[in-house]
């Protein structure tokens, strides 16, 4: 087995917590359940990391299979990596018959046609997404797989999502190979990005929660379900403020949980607004100014903004059209401080 | 008394005090008698103004009656009246209901909203419901979709485009076809994985709008098992059964084999997946 591969095998492993080694290499399924059971999973990491490289040794794996081994560490922990949105389109309008094998072959063709160098992998999921891991190189250096871009997508849909490596000067060649496997012609990227794979396939997919007004006698038995506790002795002041902030909160954000973004951007060119005897700023220069909004979890933050009494409920609508827009990176110019009027660039 | 005139009799003093005496008695007697008579009149007359004042009542009653039914008929009610009026909200209350849970059960169902309306999709196959999906639609200045939660793999897009402006009826009913026969196929994948696993080989291989399915299955005959694959095509998205099946076992197999391959594929042309593999083990048995 190449030296390479060895170093490769083993630096995964060590990237892996202790307690989930032993889970992980059974996915991976290159070494037979046999030869878990001689490793001793207890001893330090750094050992554990030896025996699976001696074992790996004896079925003589190659980049190929180890670099399975890094896409299921990666799907586990898809939050270690920051992802962004693309979108593709498409001309024809006949729906697709998807065939995964006819999608994977055109890929690798396109790819291997303009870069030999190139280590490729994909994996399916239970969920319809088809993970591709691609490792860098040129043509005279072979690649490098400390830096891979991971690719995920689902059948079907005009949404991409990349997580690329830092060699940023590979991405227009992933994408055409992305366009020529599934029949759409352009691809641009969109200002979406976080940590949180989930959460962005939740935005672009409809799939968290909005708050529609149906008939449907199933959406009010599901909110009857906290039961209050009221203390006769306290008595609210402002308890039909509350209720409206309440309600206009349910409506914009809806009842579950809130995709997870880290940041919200809006990048300001707007005129600065100033009392006219004051004379600052006479240029008719716009004044540019940066605004991030940082959170753990910004979205469940806006939303208790109101509720906390921090904010005025309804909140501005620059704040609330994120998921709507699927967007967390704005550019505001002037004519009027809405995202109709917004630019991207 | 005159009978003192007709003789000086000392006696007259004694018949002046008789006169007089007699004279109080009438007096008293008649007084007696006054009092007697005011005292009844006046009972007759407490009689009669209690009389009047029953009539008098009477008499307004009828009168506040008689306004009320002239000022207007929506007006109150007698008691009984007031029971039906609440027995007849009460039934109105109930049929909406109904109408509108008929609604829902048919599967399109709306609601207007302040900016236009919001429309949602229920899902169902076979008896089993499924998801729902909603569609806030805008009518000022034009129709058009403001929000939804359809999945991205249903060209929702081209529906809009196609029908949205023209015919909503239509829209709506296309994308209800499409988002059904997705659910029913989506459904038909799911039961397979889930209570016919032992008998699939390998995983089942779908895509995201669940049209095209390929997997491994095993096939009993005598005591042994000939493992086939299925490969379905579904290319009418509207549509929950597939266009095109293939189904061929992967090794060579004895001849009558063949033949069941061909049943099966016809089975699987006609019958839902599930119940395809349904009446596989029950044929077994």
């Amino acid at each position: 087995m190449d030296e390479t591969v060895a170093e490769y095998i083993r630096r995964t492993v060590l990237k892996i917590p202790r307690d989930e080694i032993k889970s992980m290499l059974q996915k991976w399924g290159f070494l037979s359940e046999a030869q878990l059971q001689t490793i001793n999973f207890h001893q330090i990491k750094d050992n554990v990391s030896q025996e699976v490289v001696h074992l790996c040794e004896e079925n003589s794996a190659n980049i190929k299979q180890a670099a399975v081994l890094d896409i299921i560490y990666n799907h586990i922990y898809a939050n270690k990596r920051m992802w962004s949105v693309y979108q593709m389109q498409k001309t024809g309008e006949e729906p697709e018959i998807f065939d995964l094998q006819a999608f994977k072959k055109k890929f690798k063709r396109r790819l291997l046609s303009a870069l030999e160098n190139v280590t490729i992998n994909f994996r399916e999921y239970e969920d319809n997404a088809i993970w591709i891991r691609v490792a860098w190189g040129t043509p005279y250096t072979k690649p490098n797989q400390y830096k891979p871009s991971y690719v995920v997508y689902h059948s079907q849909t005009p949404y991409v999502f990349i997580s690329a490596s830092v060699l940023k000067s590979n991405l227009p060649l992933l994408c055409q190979a992305l366009l020529v496997a599934s029949n759409y012609h352009d691809i641009r990227e969109m200002e979406l990005r976080s940590h949180s794979l989930t959460s962005l396939k939740d935005i672009v997919f409809k799939r968290y929660s909005q708050n529609f007004q149906t008939h449907c006698p199933r959406a009010i038995q599901d909110r009857s379900g906290e039961p209050e506790y009221v203390d006769v002795r306290i008595i609210q002041e402002n308890r039909s403020e509350k209720e409206r902030i309440q309600r206009v909160t349910r409506e914009i954000f809806g009842d579950g949980p809130q995709p997870q973004l880290e940041f919200a951007r809006y990048k300001l060119e707007t005129m600065f607004k100033s009392d006219p005897k004051m004379e600052v700023l006479d240029k008719k220069e716009p004044f540019r100014c940066l605004v991030k909004f940082s959170s753990p979890h910004l979205l469940e933050s806006l939303k208790s903004l109101a509720p906390a009494g921090m904010a005025d409920a309804p909140l501005s609508p620059l704040l609330t059209c994120i998921t709507q827009k699927a967007r967390n990176n704005f550019k505001i110019k002037e004519k009027s401080s809405f995202p109709e009027s917004c630019v991207s660039p | 008394g005159k009978m003192g005139e007709g003789r000086a009799y000392s006696w007259d003093g004694v018949f002046n005090h008789l006169e007089m005496l007699e004279a109080q008695a009438h007096e008293a007697g008649r007084k007696q008698e006054e009092k007697k008579q005011q005292e009844e009149k006046l009972a007759s007359l407490k009689e009669r103004v209690e009389e009047l004042r029953i009539q008098r009542d009477k008499l307004q009653a009828k009168v506040d009656l008689q306004k009320k039914r002239l000022s207007g008929k929506e007006g109150i009610m007698s008691d009984a009246a007031e029971a039906s009026a609440g027995a007849v909200l009460e039934w109105k209350i109930r049929s909406i209901k109904g109408m509108l849970q008929l609604f829902y059960l048919t599967g399109i169902s709306g609601k207007l909203t302040k900016q236009g309306v919001c429309f949602s999709i229920s899902t169902a196959y076979e008896g089993t419901y499924l998801d729902s999906y909603y569609l806030d639609l805008l009518t000022k200045p034009a129709v058009r979709i403001h929000r939804h939660s359809v999945p991205v793999f249903i060209p929702l897009e081209q529906i809009a485009k196609r029908y949205l402006q023209t015919d909503i009826r239509r829209f709506l009913s296309v994308l209800s076809d499409h988002l059904n026969a997705y659910a029913g196929r989506r459904y038909q994948a799911d039961q397979l994985q889930e209570h016919f696993s032992d008998q699939l080989e390998g995983s089942l291989q779908r895509n995201s709008l669940c049209n095209l399915l390929v997997f491994n299955y095993k096939v009993p005959s005598g005591d042994k098992t000939f493992p086939f694959s299925a490969r379905l095509i579904y290319r009418d998205i509207c549509c929950s059964l597939p266009t095109e099946v293939m189904v061929s076992s992967t090794v060579k197999a004895p001849e009558h084999l063949e033949e069941t391959a061909a049943a099966h594929s016809e089975l699987f042309r006609h019958m839902a997946l599930h119940k395809a593999f349904c009446t596989f083990s029950n044929t077994e048995e």
